[in-house]
């Protein structure tokens, strides 16, 4: 049936038009002469004369230390409950939920009068150490989920013929874990990458500022200045899109959706 | 983790008990900020559009998400790079997709108003209108929620038997039929997970909405969230925001373990 290809590239565009207007406004010259072709300028007067890059190197500094931090300790802490079943575990299950569901505002106004205190507030350490503390409960989840599909018999072998606990899983589990451990990084760089509301409370000075405040800023600022704007725009959609593209594999649903669904 | 989640939530309990400023707390005032919170007309009008954002968002995005389920459950030319496109809104960051969208609305010289007003509509200001405002907010809503629902419903249906279709064919079931009858029982289960954590993501929704609206035209789009974010970090009544936001996390775990026991009933 020839029609529903048709039918669904026709919707496809409909929808993705506010996508492909970024793309098409980031490569417009910046004077506004209506001849000139698809060009560069953009990107390269916010490369050079904004403090784009500086928001670019904070999010990128913030979102990666979070996903390894994220991953190194979920990792362990998904492998024990993932080993030791019991009713501790299921209880565990229900509190992700249940904290899962509550607003983030509860967390920030606290965490912020104790940041403010310990002087974490308008530093990047300080959002990183937020990043990693709301990635970390469906992380090591994530992680237990994946370690319950590997056969215990699998670190049992490795046990007998005398390696350690600790050896046994590094050795054994995490070499046989690269999907899910990928799909758990994923989760929390997109969480750090995408993140608004965190930023948006705890910093305060554009050289901290990370790309999605700073891009919100930039955009209050230069609001009839679209090129700029829309290049910084496709700068930021760029890694969740690329990882989209060739990693799309390992993209759980909201990291938490697909697991409950499978349950 | 207990650390790091109980002790926010204790200490905002305790400074919802509590008047003050976000640095000192100020003195005890026992359930004065949640008297004031609920005898707040502003406070109901964010109950009332929360209300219709979420069940805007968590029903609109799941008919989107499932009819396009549906049409992409056989094979056909182009299949996998279409299921990629359509997971695009969901992918691309807010901050992002914001933009775009004030770009294609906000003003009366955008692309929309204009094509609205070839036409032969008077302007129509999408953003500044508080009904608009409303509707265009629900829209990006789903537009951005849709996809969630595409592969959570798409999983679903690749978990029913074909056999199933079969024998309702040789009970003379039509395609609305078999629909009504076979599928959507069969995927319940996922429907509702699939809402309750919508539901969950709706609710708390800032972004979406702030990147938007900022919560106007005149708060029509305020939701609970961002009113809590507002009598916070804006008009400095955390024992205010406070309230709101455990208000919220009450109906909240109410509704998620009312949801979970009727998931629960339903298997």
């Amino acid at each position: 049936m020839p029609w529903r290809p048709m039918a669904l590239t026709l919707l496809a565009v409909l929808c993705l038009l506010p996508i492909f207007v970024v793309i098409g406004l980031a490569f417009r010259p910046l004077t506004s002469s209506e001849t000139a072709g698809p060009t560069l300028e953009s990107f390269i007067h916010v490369l050079t004369s904004t403090d784009l890059p500086i928001w670019l190197r904070n999010s990128l500094l913030s979102t990666i230390a979070a996903t390894v931090i994220s991953v190194v300790v979920a990792a362990p802490a998904g492998y024990v409950i993932s080993r030791g079943r019991s009713r501790a575990v299921s209880a565990f299950s229900l509190g992700i939920f249940v904290v899962q569901s509550l607003p983030v505002v509860i967390f920030v106004i606290p965490l912020f009068m104790v940041f403010s205190r310990l002087h974490l507030v308008d530093s990047l350490t300080g959002i990183t150490i937020i990043f990693v503390a709301s990635s970390l409960t469906v992380a090591t989840w994530m992680m237990a989920a994946y370690f319950d599909s590997i056969p215990a018999s699998l670190e049992e072998a490795a046990w007998i013929d005398g390696c350690s606990v600790l050896g046994g899983f590094v050795r054994i589990i995490l070499r046989n874990s690269l999907p899910g451990v990928l799909s758990t990084a994923i989760y929390s760089f997109l969480l750090a990458w995408n993140d608004y509301l965190i930023a948006l409370v705890f910093l305060r000075s554009e050289q901290n500022f990370t790309l999605p405040i700073g891009l919100q800023t930039f955009f209050q600022q230069n609001a009839t200045d679209w090129g700029p704007v829309m290049a910084s725009a496709v700068i930021m959609m760029l890694p969740p899109v690329l990882i989209f593209a060739f990693l799309n594999r390992f993209f759980s649903v909201g990291g938490i959706g697909g697991s409950l669904a499978g349950q | 983790m207990v650390v790091v989640n109980a002790y926010p939530v204790l200490y905002a309990a305790q400074q919802s008990l509590h008047d003050g400023s976000l640095i000192a707390q100020g003195p005890f005032v026992g359930l004065e900020n949640y008297r004031t919170v609920l005898t707040d007309p502003s406070f109901w009008k964010a109950v009332r559009f929360t209300l219709v954002f979420t069940l805007c968002g968590v029903l609109g995005s799941w008919l989107v998400g499932y009819a396009l389920a549906l049409a992409f459950r056989r094979p056909f030319l182009g299949r996998s790079i279409l299921k990629v496109a359509f997971l695009l809104p969901w992918v691309v960051p807010v901050v992002v997709t914001s933009m775009s969208w004030n770009w294609l609305v906000a003003t009366a010289s955008s692309p929309i108003p204009q094509f609205f007003a070839a036409l032969g509509m008077p302007d129509v200001l999408f953003l500044a209108d508080p009904t608009l405002a409303v509707v265009m907010v629900c829209l990006f809503k789903i537009w951005i929620s849709f996809p969630f629902m595409f592969l959570m419903m798409s999983a679903a249906l690749e978990g029913i038997d074909d056999t199933v279709y079969e024998a309702a064919t040789v009970d003379g079931a039509g395609r609305v039929g078999a629909l009504l009858h076979i599928t959507l029982p069969l995927t319940a289960k996922s429907t509702y997970i699939s809402w309750v954590l919508m539901s969950m993501f709706t609710i708390n929704d800032f972004p979406t909405i702030y990147l938007l609206t900022g919560g106007g035209p005149v708060d029509a789009t305020t939701s609970l969230v961002v009113l809590a974010y507002r009598s916070v970090f804006q008009s400095f009544q955390p024992g205010y925001g406070v309230a709101v936001a455990f208000l919220m996390t009450a109906a909240l775990i109410g509704i998620s373990l009312a949801l979970f026991r009727s998931i629960r009933k339903a298997d």
